[in-house]
This record gives C-alpha cells, structure tokens and sequence, in this order.
C-alpha cells in the first residue's frame, strides 16, 4: 500500500504592485461590443488617414467570418460584447516623464519604469490602457538614425513604411483575433534600425492595462535594417478585476539580412486576463531572431511567437517559461518555418504547472523542401507540482526534405523527493528547498534575461512558490 | 465501394489546424466485399485456444480504438469476418499462433472484427501476416480487441507486406487489468494506404503497453499511425518504438499520445521516434504528445530525423561496400532488432527477403 505523500496548501500571496489599481479616468472610451460604428468611431477618435479606416472595416468583416480556434485553451469567459475596445486616458502623449499625470506616473514608477530608463535602457515607451502615454528615446541613439515611436506618431510620420508593413507578416485572415486585432488596434511601438547600427542598449516597451472590462490592442512594428542588431523587452501587467479583460496584442519582426534582434518579454497579466497575442518574424539571410518568453500571468494565454526563416542561413532561438498557478490555463509555445538553406533553430521550453493551473507546450515545426541543410533542436521540460495541475505537451514537426537534421526531446516529472531530502539535510526548509529546485529549473531562462528583468522572474517565482509548500 | 473516413486517427487533443494534423480523412474506393473464406489458425497449442464465431458474443464493453469510433462502426457494418480467440485461465501458450491472409483476385477483401481475450495468469503470442496479389485493388481492415486479465500477456505481432495497390486499415482497442501486459510488433512495410491505430487503457495497477513498429515508405507510399497509451492505474508502463525509413514520395504522419490520467501515480511512459530520409520528396510528420494530469509520474518522448549517419557509411565503404550496398546494410540493421522479434525463422526470412526486395526497386540507393 501507498503511503500518500503528505502536502499543504497555502493560498497565493497577493501580487503587491501589480495589483494596485488606479481610478478609472479615461477621457474617451468607446461602448462596449463591436461593431462597424465602433470601429469607426476608434478612426475617427484616432484621426485614420483613409486606407486605415478601410483596413479596419475590412478586418472587422473578417473578424465576423472566422470562426474560433477548434483547439486550445476554453475562452467561454470571454464575451465581446462586454469588451469595450479603446480607452483613451485622460492625457497627450508626453515627451518628459514630469508631465504624466501623477496617477498614471506613480503607476509606472511602482513598476520601476522610470529608473530602470535611467539605468539600463536605451529608450522608453509605456501604453496605459489603448494609448501610448510616455515616449523617450536617449539622444544618442537618436543620433543614430533610430526612430523608436508610438504607431500613432508612426502612422503620421512614416506613412509609407507603415503602409508597406503593417499587418503583412500577420494578416487579418491569419485567425479571429488577429482580425479583431486589425479591426480595434491602437497604441504600440514602432521601431526602425538603420543599416549597420547596433543599439547596444535595450529598448523597452511596457503595456499596462488599468480600465476594468476593457482590451488592449496595441501593435508593435520593428524592422531592424541590413547588419543591424536590437534588442526589445515588453512588460506587461495590469490590476485584477472581477470581470474579463482582453489583450489581443500583434507584434510583427522584420529581421533584414545579416541582422540580429532579441525580443524579450515578462508577461505578467492579472488572472482575468485573456492574452490572445500574435507575435511573428521574418528573419533574413544570416540573420537571427532571439525569443526570450517569460509567462507569468493571465487567465488564458494564448501565444506561439511565429518565425519564418526565410534568407539562406537565418537562425531562431526561442527560450521561454511558463508559470501556470491556480485559475491559470497558459498555452505557449514557438512555430517556425523553415523556407531557405542552411536555416536553423533552437528551441528550449520550460513549464511550471501548480496548484490546479495547467500549461500546455504547443509548437509547429516545418522544414520546407527548399530548406536543404536545416538543422532543428527542440528541448522542452515540464514541472509538474501537484496532481490538481496538468501539463501537455503538443509538438508538431512537418519535415519535407531529406537533407535535415531534427531532434526533438521532452521529459516531464516532478521534484525528487531525493532532491528535497539533500537540500532538507542541508538544513533548508521544504518550502525554500522546492523554491530553490524551481528556481534552478528556471535558471536557463533568467540568465538569458537583463538583470532587471531576471530579478524581477525570480521575484514572480519565489511570490508564486510561497504559496505551496507541497 | 467507397470508403470515406472524416474523423480517423484523431489526435486526442487538438492542435494548430492549419498544420492538418488533427485528423486523417480519407476517401478511397475498394472492391464489394463479399464472404471471404476461412482461414484456419495455425501452432502448437491451437487447441489450448477456444475459438468463437461471434465476436462478443457476451457483449462485454469493449475498448476504445486508435482510429477512433468512426472506422471502427465502418468495420463492424461491412465486416466479412468475425470471430473470438479466448486464452483460459492458467493457460499459457508457449508456443505462437500463427494466422496468415493472402488477399487475391478472388478475395480482394478482407473485413475483420476480432476479440482476443486473454483471461487471468494466461498467455498468448498470435503472429498476423497480411499479404496480397500485385496488380489488384485489395482491402484489408481490422478491427481488434485486446482484453488482457488480471496478469495476462497478449503479445501481437503484425506483418503487413501488401502491394503498393493495397489499402489496410489496423484498428486496434486494448485494455489491461491488473499486472496484465499488451506487446503489440508491427512491421508495416506494405500498402499504398497503411493507416493504424492503437489505444490500450491501462486500467490496472502494474500493467503495461508496448509497441515496436517498423516501416517502409517507397514510391508513393503512405502512411498514419496513431497511438495512444492511457494511463489510469497506478505503476503503469508504455513504451512506443517507432523506426522507419522513407524514399521517393513516400509520406508517413505517426501520432504518438501518452498521457497520464489523474490518479496514474508511479507511472512511465516513453516514446521514442527515429526516421532515416533517403529523397528530398519525402513527407515525414511527427506528432508526440504528452498528457499529463498527474504528479507523481514520468515521462518522456524524443523524436529524430535525417540522413543515414556520414561516419557508418563512410566506415562500410572504407571497406569495400558500394554507397547502395552500405545503406542498404546499414538499413537491414536498423530493421533488425524489430524483425528479430518474429518468433519462427521461415516467416522472419521471408520478410527479410521482401525488404531486400523492395529496398532492390528503390531509386535512391
């Protein structure tokens, strides 16, 4: 007979910061639902030249004929018709951090925004609810030749390369959100690398979405020119509220030849949140797109980062965690197609799945004919921590020519009771024992990670570790 | 008449569908089925099996199938055989069974529904060979029960060597109780169309589920396999092996599920894949799951693909082999292991000799 090992559960901590909520005052938002009236009113709120008032009636028509996805993670949570679409805060954009209006502003420097600007990052860009309210870029890297803008800006500034890329690599057809997307998007960052320039400093973006019920829609557009190289981090919170809240965000990544771009994320929604986002990247010859992925937070997550590897020898690194705690249904993963010679890519996953919460690796893998040479490894581990939790894991490789080299690997289990024992006799308490197996487990993600930001992870680890001691 | 199936082989959980992974639909026309006659089971201890001529004639609950319920009420209308092997309790049979089908111009088809309960402490191996007459339009579909009692070992072994005309159907539903074991071998080497699937519930403590399977894509080749390991007692086992070899146009999907259910403590699982590709016109599709709602479990699964390795073949040529002699070589190797298994030397030379043949008529080597 079994003896049943013996366990306690403690609830979660509060989430502290993150979950600090601010008085709700937008000076316009839309009503809820959607509709084509809707869509017309962000237009015109937004002053749309006409081919976008277009785009957005046509993606909206999209967004009535696509069904939702068959798979994944249950999204009966959500209803459209309670989401209202654009918030705008009550404030212009501000080029200097003393004229946000203090709610706003102290929101931001709870989240240590404005210091870490001062410290280690090259520009800064934060969207409260639908709007960008803060940019700044440091002057030197200006100098460069670097726009780093809101797409607002952007769309009036630099019309024609928006014109030319906005919504080609996702298009509104891709999947219903990414309709929606095209349909009621507003706020992001637009980010231009000149040839030849390497922004040795991060760029960052940080999303915070404060209105209850609400969504957000930003899109970010970076292209990184010929022999460039940047690197772009997005943080993302908001407080919790009782209602559903929807982030259907869409990053799209132009990784010209021989250029190189790191796009980092935490994520770190409130449990009410839907985070339905499309990420994708075209990678150019000898070019490499690095995907550093930490997700922490939401209700549902929805969030397989696309790459396309389309000039001769262009690389992808993917490294990303997953932290599914209670409540929580995170489905994260990586896809990649391989559509030129001597393409490549690595791939490392993590997943941690406690207290009732469940992630699910999902990855889609296609080595097209002319990808002679490709050369693929995947590595993907599960944690699990209780038996209330589920983890799954849901590879897909599509290989159509010989000339490959595919490896695919993934274990899953849970912390040895000998592990916990070694560390117990070291004089650790359990909870500190699994708190430091888990962080160990997470190490290869944190060290790839700015300092800051690896702080910040293990921070978010050892809050959601303090609340089981199993 | 036609065969349509939309729903076959389903992943049990959905994934991306652009990917068109999530399910096999196939639409094929096959010959009228008519009575086919009947094919006696061969082996020393024959008569230590009871044969019945119903299926379930006790109509127990029968498990589910790897191609799903959609194959299987296609197989049950239209089946043109139905019988019953039964392994006693206490008995078992040192010796294998041997069950051999030759689908011809006279019989093109062959529908067959098969219970093999194995019942408590007995044991049964049972070595199926599927062959057929070039040239003709064949159909070969099976639906097979697996029920193995309480410390019961069913160890099945398939050899599927159809023409490259023949469409074959493998529907196969196991279940375990208590220290029961299933061992499934299958050497699908033949068929135009070779779809299979296999799902074993693994209700009791301490039993387990393996399968080995070997495959040969050529010519326009195709394949789709499905299998599927449910742990639900305590301390089970799965093991899935799954080798092959694809040329020219062949294409080959395996779907490969373990997946660990609540309660399924102390459990393993492990799925191995290994595919060597010979022509850049090749489709090879892997999709290894794993489920996992338990704990206290572990699991694991790899999958690789790529060319024979440069040093192996470089080595044999170093000694004297030509480049198709030494692939040839190192392939039969990579069969061995699997086709070792076959536990009568005629029988394992006779698919020895088909691989060579077939591994004769290839292109690329």
């Amino acid at each position: 007979m079994e003896t049943p090992r013996n366990k306690t559960y403690v609830d979660d901590i509060n989430r502290s910061i993150y979950d600090k909520k601010d008085k709700v005052n937008a000076a316009y938002q839309t009503s809820r639902g959607l509709t084509p009236e809707i869509v017309d009113q962000i237009s015109r709120e937004k002053k749309d030249p006409q081919w976008m008032r277009e785009f957005r009636q046509k993606a909206l028509q999209i967004y009535h004929e696509l069904e939702l996805p068959v798979w994944g993670p249950n999204i009966d949570g959500l209803n459209m018709d309670d989401i209202v679409t654009y918030v705008r805060p009550d404030t212009k954009l501000q080029l200097t951090w003393e004229e946000v209006p203090q709610d706003i502003k102290n929101t931001f420097v709870r989240l240590g925004i404005p210091q870490a600007e001062r410290t280690s990052l090259a520009g800064v860009g934060a969207q409260y609810d639908s709007e960008v309210v803060y940019h700044n870029v440091k002057e030197e890297v200006k100098s460069l030749g670097v726009i780093y803008t809101d797409m607002e800006s952007a769309l009036r500034e630099h019309e024609d390369i928006l014109k030319e890329h906005f919504m080609k690599l996702v298009t509104p057809r891709d999947h219903k959100f990414a309709a929606l997307h095209g349909a009621v998007w507003s706020g992001g960052s637009f980010v231009y690398v000149p040839p030849g320039v390497s922004v040795e400093i991060p760029l960052q973006s940080y999303f915070r979405l404060n209105a209850p019920g609400a969504g957000q829609f930003e899109h970010t557009l970076i292209i990184v020119d010929e022999g460039a190289s940047l690197h772009f981090i997005e943080g993302c919170s908001a407080p919790k509220y009782n209602v559903a809240n929807l982030h259907a965000g869409c990053v799209e990544l132009f990784v010209r030849d021989g250029a190189r771009l790191r796009y980092s994320t935490i994520e770190n929604w409130s449990k009410n949140m839907y985070n339905l986002n499309t990420k994708r990247a075209q990678v150019g010859k000898n070019a490499t797109m690095e995907w550093v992925s930490g997700s922490f937070g939401s209700r549902v997550s929805c969030l397989y980062p696309m790459n396309i590897l389309k000039g001769e020898n262009a690389r992808m690194e993917y490294t990303g965690i997953t932290f599914a705690g209670k409540g929580q249904d995170l489905d994260t993963g990586v896809q990649v197609v391989y559509a030129a010679p001597g393409t490549s890519a690595h791939m490392s996953s993590k997943s941690i799945s406690k207290d009732g919460g469940t992630s699910t690796f999902r990855s889609a893998v296609i080595i097209e004919k002319e990808a002679e040479g490709a050369k693929c490894a995947v590595s993907c581990e599960s944690l699990m921590l209780d038996s209330r939790s589920r983890s799954d894991t849901i590879p897909v490789m599509d290989i159509r020519n010989d000339n490959v080299d595919i490896g695919h690997e993934a274990k899953i289990g849970r912390i040895s009771d000998d592990t916990i024992f070694y560390l117990m006799s070291r004089g650790l308490s359990e909870a500190d024992a699994r708190a430091m197996i888990v962080s160990g487990f997470a190490e290869p993600i944190a060290k790839e990670l700015p300092m800051e930001y690896a702080l910040e992870m293990n921070q978010l680890i050892r809050l959601e570790m303090e609340g089981s001691i199993g | 008449m036609i065969l349509e199936l939309k729903e076959a082989n389903q992943l049990p959980v959905k994934t991306f569908r652009w990917l068109g992974v999530n399910e096999l639909k196939l639409i094929k026309e096959i010959p009228e089925i008519k009575p086919f006659p009947p094919v006696e089971l061969t082996g020393k201890g024959v008569r230590d099996a009871v044969i019945g001529l119903k299926h379930n004639p006790s109509g127990i609950e029968l498990p589910q199938t790897g191609m799903g319920e959609e194959t299987s009420a296609f197989l049950h209308r239209y089946r043109n055989r139905e019988w019953a092997i039964t392994v006693p309790k206490g008995k078992k049979i040192a010796e294998p069974l041997f069950l051999s089908y030759r689908l011809d111009q006279e019989n093109p088809v062959l529908a067959e529904e098969l219970l093999i309960q194995a019942e408590q402490d007995s044991e049964l191996t049972l070595v199926i060979t599927y062959e057929g007459e070039a040239g003709l339009p064949l159909f070969h579909g099976g639906l097979i029960y697996l029920l193995a009692g309480k410390n019961a070992v069913i160890n099945l072994i398939q050899i599927q060597l159809l023409p490259g005309e023949g469409i074959h159907l493998n529907n196969i539903g196991g279940a375990c109780r208590e220290g029961a074991s299933i061992k499934i071998t299958q050497c699908e080497l033949g068929g135009g169309h070779a779809v299979s699937g296999i799902m074993t519930a693994l209700r009791g403590e301490n039993s387990e589920m393996t399968v080995d399977t070997i495959y040969l894509g050529d010519g326009e080749r195709f394949l789709d396999l499905n299998y599927v390991a449910n742990h639900y007692g305590k301390n089970t086992k799965s093991n899935m092996r799954v080798n092959g070899a694809l040329f020219d146009n062949s294409r080959k999907i395996f779907r490969g599920t373990i997946d660990f259910k609540k309660g399924a403590s102390g459990s393993e699982g492990a799925e191995g894949e290994y595919t060597l590709l010979f022509d850049k016109n090749i489709k090879n599709i892997s999709v290894p799951l794993i489920l996992c709602g338990e704990e206290n479990v572990s699991g694991k699964h790899a999958a690789n693909s790529g060319r024979i390795d440069e040093n192996q073949l470089f080595y044999l040529m170093s000694r004297g082999l030509s480049e198709g002699e030494a692939k040839k070589l190192i392939l039969e190797a990579w069969f061995h292991p699997v086709l070792d298994t076959i536990p009568s030397e005629t029988l394992r030379e006779q698919v020895f000799g088909y691989v060579k043949e077939r591994l004769n008529h290839v292109k690329s080597i």
